[in-house]
């Protein structure tokens, strides 16, 4: 089946996954793994050797196209709500008061077989997706994919506010910052914490006193972030799969 | 000024004519003045858009003026690059309406954009080409250049340069219709457009939307220049007017399309969007608009008339170019109101985003549409000469 394909299934949601299929790919070779769709796992950074690897048998050691190319795994389960990413962002990156870089979403999901419903903290933040449709679709290329690391940042100096990129980005992970007159969103912290802590931590997993955002890159195994993506036993899920943007922001419980 | 080169009279103007374009230009003045105010001091503050809904009213009048001038230009060129006689006697007001209605819809998606002054720069320096945002506004920009040569040299009765300009502005045009297809496609966000959007329903309806405007301005025109009947333009206006029927015919099957998604969810691919416009809040506005005034009221004047009054032809177009109108709005917004996380049981996510336009939004649409009347009867005054030649 091509990815294509695949990406017209329907997300079939983490309550229903068997982490079997993904233990095969990992044995495979494939690096991350991540969207469960169709009863498939989706290597989510190499797309093309992904379809080689799923019509032929044929299965690629990834290799990375980013190097560091950085992640954040979020673990769900631990998000109690204290919002302090949110005020670490909002300092470290001068967030202006009429918009937001990340942000919490509350949900309210009903547990198996019984009436009663469970509370979910859910952080989100831009996914600097590796098929990201705010890139594709800006004119002027005021938005762009970092070739070195994979982080999708904005030059405002670029931006003519078009709005392209809010309406293409499937997790609403952009606003219009009248201040700078230019889109501002999440960049990994790339010209702040990032680069002080030497591309070790963002603003808002250092606040973090859960440790529910652990950033990190994909082609180091000793980053937390790669071992908590790799760890056999644990499902890992991106959001919105079925949109195709293929996020570098994956979930979990843990 | 072309017109007074080509004939040696300068037109000659009524008093009521001159208060009528100075009035119309005023009301647009007043309207697009707006614009610049939200201009300085930033949409935030003047328009009804938001994080999650972040096209406006603004971005409907600019689809709805691409496709109307897409529309004409391809009338225009049945006459004048596929040689059908009938088609002739319009083609010189046609070529102009087509001029000015792009050049309105391009002042729209400027006035739209948050930072324009920064696109002349970076459009050049820093171009996109997988951003067909960038292809669109660039093909449209180019289309204009065409259409301003082709109208020139209609004026200048040089035929065959017309003809030649006439060609390179259809098949950019085109291009363009195309391309608002794959544009709104590839907005992997919001479903609702790329089902919406298909190549052939924008190309029938901008097509409509051309013979609409050509019944209604060819009407005004006459209406205001008190111009002599002419049967060879009465043939080309009931030629466009049985066109407009078949379209007509053609939307009515598109817009049985939509009833069924709105209704029957397994008609479509994105049902919540599709019953939002359907039978909910968008079920006025997709009834009276985009069904009766769109479609159904044009269908039955012309039946009931033959189509071969020229007065109901003009009352068709007018209906249908309003309907259209409020089609674009819907599409436009409607696309945008389906919440991105609503499959993830978010507490207190409304059913659908919403939005309604400012009043600054609504000024500066309003302004865009007296721009244009207030151009359309200049080019009455200017160019009648040519226009009756
Ligand atoms: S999450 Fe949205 S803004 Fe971030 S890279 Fe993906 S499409 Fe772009
Ligand atoms: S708003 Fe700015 S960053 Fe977004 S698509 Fe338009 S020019 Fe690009
Ligand atoms: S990574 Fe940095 S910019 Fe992104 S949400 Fe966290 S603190 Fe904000």
């Amino acid at each position: 089946m091509k990815i294509k394909d695949l990406e017209k299934l329907n997300d079939e949601g983490v309550e229903s996954l068997s982490s079997k299929e993904r233990r095969r790919f990992l044995q495979f070779g494939l690096s991350i793994t991540g969207v469960f769709l169709g009863g498939t796992i989706l290597s989510l950074t190499s797309a093309p050797k992904v379809q080689g690897a799923l019509s032929s048998g044929n299965v690629p050691m990834t290799d990375f196209p980013y190097s560091p190319h950085y992640t954040m795994v979020i673990r769900q389960n631990h998000c109690i709500d204290c919002e302090r990413c949110l005020d670490a962002c909002r300092s470290t990156n001068n967030v202006p008061a009429h918009g937001y870089r990340t942000t919490i979403l509350e949900r309210s999901v009903p547990i198996a077989q019984k009436e009663q419903r469970e509370r979910i903290f859910m952080p989100i933040l831009c996914n600097h997706c590796n098929r990201p449709a705010c890139v594709r679709v800006c004119p002027t290329r005021a938005t762009y994919k970092d070739t070195t690391t994979g982080i999708v940042l904005m030059n405002p100096d670029k931006c003519i506010g078009c709005k392209t990129c809010m309406a293409a980005c499937p997790y609403n992970a952009r606003y219009f910052d009248e201040g700078k007159r230019a889109i501002d969103k999440c960049n990994f912290c790339y010209d702040t914490k990032l680069k002080e802590s030497g591309g070790k931590i963002t603003a808002c997993a250092a606040a973090c006193p859960a440790n529910v955002r652990i950033f990190g890159d994909l082609t180091d195994p000793e980053s937390a972030a790669y071992k908590l993506i790799h760890a056999p036993e644990k499902v890992v899920w991106v959001l919105r799969p079925e949109t195709g943007t293929l996020p570098n922001v994956f979930y979990m419980n843990s | 000024m072309i017109s007074y080169l080509k004939t040696n009279t300068f037109p000659t103007i009524s008093m009521n004519q001159v208060l009528i374009v100075v009035g119309l230009a005023l009301f647009s003045g007043i309207g697009l003045s707006f614009g610049i105010h939200s201009l300085v001091v930033g949409h935030d503050h003047t328009f009804g858009t938001s994080r999650e809904v972040p096209w406006g009213i603004l971005i409907s009048p600019y689809v709805f003026f691409a496709c109307l001038s897409t529309g004409l230009c391809i009338v225009s060129s049945l006459g004048q690059v596929f040689g059908i006689e009938t088609f002739q006697p319009i083609i010189p007001r046609t070529v102009f309406l087509a001029l000015i209605t792009m050049a309105t819809g391009l002042m729209c998606i400027t006035l739209e954009l948050e930072s324009p002054w920064r696109v002349g720069f970076y459009a050049l320096l820093s171009p996109h080409q997988s951003s067909n945002i960038w292809w669109k506004t660039t093909i449209y920009s180019l289309y204009l250049i065409f259409m301003l040569f082709n109208f020139m040299s209609l004026a200048l009765t040089k035929k065959k340069m017309a003809k030649i300009f006439a060609i390179i502005a259809l098949v950019t045009v085109t291009m363009g219709n195309l391309n608002m297809n794959s544009d709104m496609e590839l907005l992997g966000a919001r479903g609702f457009w790329s089902e919406n959007y298909m190549p052939l329903y924008f190309l029938s309806l901008s097509t409509l939307t051309g013979c609409a405007g050509i019944l209604l301005f060819s009407w005004l025109g006459k209406t205001f220049n008190g111009q002599t009947p002419n049967i060879e333009n009465d043939m080309a206006l009931k030629a466009t007017g049985k066109l407009f029927t078949v379209l007509l015919l053609g939307i009515l099957y598109f817009t049985g399309v939509k009833i069924m998604g709105g209704f029957f969810p397994q008609f479509t691919k994105n049902p919540e969007a599709m019953s939002l416009l359907v039978q909910g809040g968008f079920a006025l506005n997709f009834w009276i608009g985009e069904v009766g005034l769109a479609v159904l009221i044009p269908l039955a004047l012309i039946l009931a008339t033959k189509g071969k009054n020229a007065n109901i032809l003009a009352l068709a177009g007018v209906s249908c170019l309003i309907g259209a109108f409020v089609l674009f709005y819907d599409l436009v917004i409607v696309g945008q109101l389906i919440p991105h996380y609503y499959q993830y049981n978010v507490v207190d996510l409304p059913q659908y985003y919403t939005y309604s336009p400012s009043l600054h939004e609504i000024m500066i649409t309003t302004g865009a549409i007296f721009f244009f009347l207030a151009s359309f009867v200049f080019g009455e005054i200017l160019f009648k000469k040519i226009y009756t030649s």
